[in-house]
């Protein structure tokens, strides 16, 4: 009985941080934000979506705990691939934040651009 | 299971539905490529949280084997959709 009623409460937060992650996705201003939004439904919806099925059929543990460990490495590294390749794609921040890594960071296709047909850029093997 | 159960997983069951919906309409409307690739992104970790309810309510772990193979493929998928964007071409 007690178990059934964490279950009920787990189940409900796990929906409120879909619905909260969603939320977000629709009103945040620009790409980057809206990955801090989306990165919540993977990481805390799912998984604690998860510990509630752990907790009313206990025979799935096994792989629920395996999926737990996938996801929490797999959300992490896609959101960071997104946010790379936004930058490297140009797409501009909002409402006049601070770009730290202006003139630090160019990515590697603005990099290829740049050096192409130099020797520098066949020196570094960015070209076959 | 107790009906306070039953009626909490449909419950979620149908939200996540709803927010589904949502997550397809910004993959076909989005503003750019990276935001149509978070809404695709968005979509397979709303089935997976679906797959896990149906796993919940049939009382079966299938589900969640579906589910592992959901995952690891969507997250090669976004990975090389992203790089493709970027670059015109999978290195």
């Amino acid at each position: 009985m007690i178990v059934e009623l964490l279950a009920v409460i787990t189940i409900m937060v796990a929906t409120m941080f879909s619905v909260i992650g969603v939320v977000g996705f629709r009103r945040l201003p620009d790409v980057y934000t809206r990955l801090h939004a989306t990165g919540k439904v993977g990481v805390l919806g799912v998984v604690m979506l998860l510990i509630a099925a752990v907790l009313v059929t206990p025979l799935v543990w096994s792989k629920a705990l395996v999926l737990i460990l996938l996801l929490l490495v797999v959300g992490p590294v896609t959101a960071h691939v997104l946010a790379l390749a936004a930058y490297e794609l140009g797409i501009e921040m909002k409402e006049g934040q601070q770009d730290d890594l202006q003139g630090v960071f160019t990515g590697i296709t603005a990099e290829k651009i740049r050096l192409q047909d130099t020797s520098e850029g066949v020196k570094r093997g960015l070209f076959e | 299971m107790s009906t306070l159960l039953i009626g909490t997983l449909y419950f979620s069951l149908a939200v996540h539905t709803l927010l589904i919906g949502y997550a397809v309409w910004r993959m076909w409307r989005g503003e750019n490529r990276i935001d149509r690739l978070m809404g695709f992104d968005l979509i397979g970790t709303l089935i997976l949280g679906v797959l896990v309810l149906i796993a919940m309510i049939e009382e079966t772990s299938i589900f969640i084997d579906v589910g592992l193979g959901l995952t690891a493929l969507g997250f090669v998928g976004v990975v090389a959709l992203a790089r493709y964007a970027v670059a015109g071409e999978v290195e």
